[in-house]
């Protein structure tokens, strides 16, 4: 998995590409920590684009809880962008209740 | 080994209702379209072959109890849920037949809905039957003489006829019975849970319910449920929740979720799971769409591993390991 994250006018924009399963999730959760950081000092949103995600398991999704509860009210935390197998799996787990998600990185809720 | 599972229900028995089954018999009709049959069987093999199953069958309601069948030396079974009253009416006859009436029992954990079919069990009334209750906590004694205490059962403990004894076991120490080794993993649940894995001849299934995953906790205890569950031919497995229900609404309350569940076998190498303890407010429909969801992400997660066969647990099935 790989990860780059940019700032674009009032919002941070994190985007993992690759898989995230057992082998890269512990990078990705370190990674979305620290990104959520940023976002809280910078008092702004943080967009993480799917788009160059394969897939994400469970360990991805719930690392997306724990970045989630780090930034407790302070952050608001979008998913944009999914492939179609990101988007099954954010339905199968329900994970679409939990968090936005919206069909563009540009898209507003 | 077979596995057989007369209990899947988690937390509470369920009955089906009349509304339930008029509307699978209306929704079987519908499909049938007029459709003439020659005679019972041919009907049968109709519904098992062109209907769903949460249409011809039903998951069922009875709480957790699952056999495995490993030999003829003693009855193997885990959990004593409601599922315990079908099973003692089917030791008794497999009795009558020359099995020995030694029953070997695995308690995940006292609570209620895991211990509530013993004092219904008929084997335990039989002066000729032995029992030996295998269980990670010390408490499992106790809990088992209240629930017949005279305020909630008319028959009280000491007043069963078969011989009964309790074993207390400890997480990776590794013991006999039955004929099968068998080892315990402590589990996150109210008081702490017990997952089982039973080895004989080769073969190995875990019985893994009441266990919750947390994502806090993923670093260190997923890697050791995923050792737990190295290479197992059959893994039951909690998955009474969402995942994203089991780590907001449910978190706690110590159940998991058929995603996770997933992982957990694909990360072990395990080849076939059993979704298990299902959600008593969940239909048939409800529990046939998770069992079609669960084959959907295993899918989409495979990558390069070989295909993990997931099955849905219901009261009758069994399952050949």
């Amino acid at each position: 998995m790989d990860w780059r994250l940019r700032n674009d006018g009032g919002r941070l924009v994190a985007s993992p590409t690759g898989r995230v399963d057992e082998e890269s999730w512990k990078d990705f959760s370190k990674q979305l920590n620290a990104a959520v950081h940023d976002a809280m000092d910078a008092k702004v949103p943080l967009v993480i684009d799917l788009s160059g995600l394969e897939y994400m398991t469970s360990k991805g999704l719930r690392a997306l809880t724990l970045a989630k509860n780090e930034a407790g009210g302070a952050v608001a935390i979008r998913l944009a962008a999914p492939n179609a197998t990101m988007r099954r799996i954010l339905s199968i787990s329900r994970y679409d209740m939990l968090f936005p998600v919206v069909d563009d990185v540009d898209s507003e809720i | 080994m077979l596995v057989r599972f007369w209990g899947t229900r988690g937390s509470l028995p369920v009955a089906s209702n009349a509304d339930a089954a008029l509307t699978r018999v209306v929704r079987a009709l519908m499909i049938a379209r007029g459709r003439s049959f020659a005679d019972a069987a041919e009907a049968a093999d109709f519904a098992r072959t062109e209907l769903e199953f949460a249409t011809h069958g039903s998951y069922g309601g009875a709480t957790s109890c699952v056999e495995i069948d490993a030999g003829e030396e003693a009855f193997v079974v885990c959990d004593m849920g409601s599922g315990l009253r079908e099973f003692g009416i089917n030791a008794l006859r497999r009795c009558a037949e020359g099995h020995p009436r030694v029953y070997h029992f695995f308690l995940s954990h006292p609570h209620w809905d895991h211990i509530m079919g013993f004092p219904f069990f008929r084997p335990a009334y039989e002066s000729g039957a032995t029992i030996v209750i295998h269980s990670g906590h010390p408490d499992a004694e106790q809990a088992l003489r209240r629930q017949q205490e005279a305020i909630s059962f008319p028959v009280p403990f000491d007043e069963l006829k078969a011989h009964i004894s309790f074993e207390v076991h400890r997480p990776s120490e590794p013991f006999q019975a039955a004929g099968m080794e068998v080892t315990l993993i402590r589990q996150t649940h109210a008081r702490g849970s017990f997952g089982y894995r039973f080895e004989r001849d080769g073969k190995a299934v875990v019985y893994s319910t009441d266990a919750e995953h947390r994502p806090d906790d993923m670093d260190f205890e997923e890697g050791v449920f995923e050792a737990f569950f190295a290479k197992a031919d059959l893994v039951i497995c909690d998955t009474m929740y969402s995942l994203a229900d089991a780590v907001s609404l449910k978190q706690d309350l110590g159940h998991s979720s058929n995603v996770v569940a997933v992982d957990l076998c694909h990360a072990a190498g395990a080849k076939r799971l059993a979704l298990f303890h299902h959600e008593p407010s969940y239909s048939d429909d409800d529990i046939q769409r998770m069992h079609f969801e669960s084959l959907r992400y295993e899918k989409l997660v495979r990558g390069e591993r070989p295909e993990l066969e997931v099955v849905c647990a219901y009261d009758g099935l069994e399952v050949d390991v």
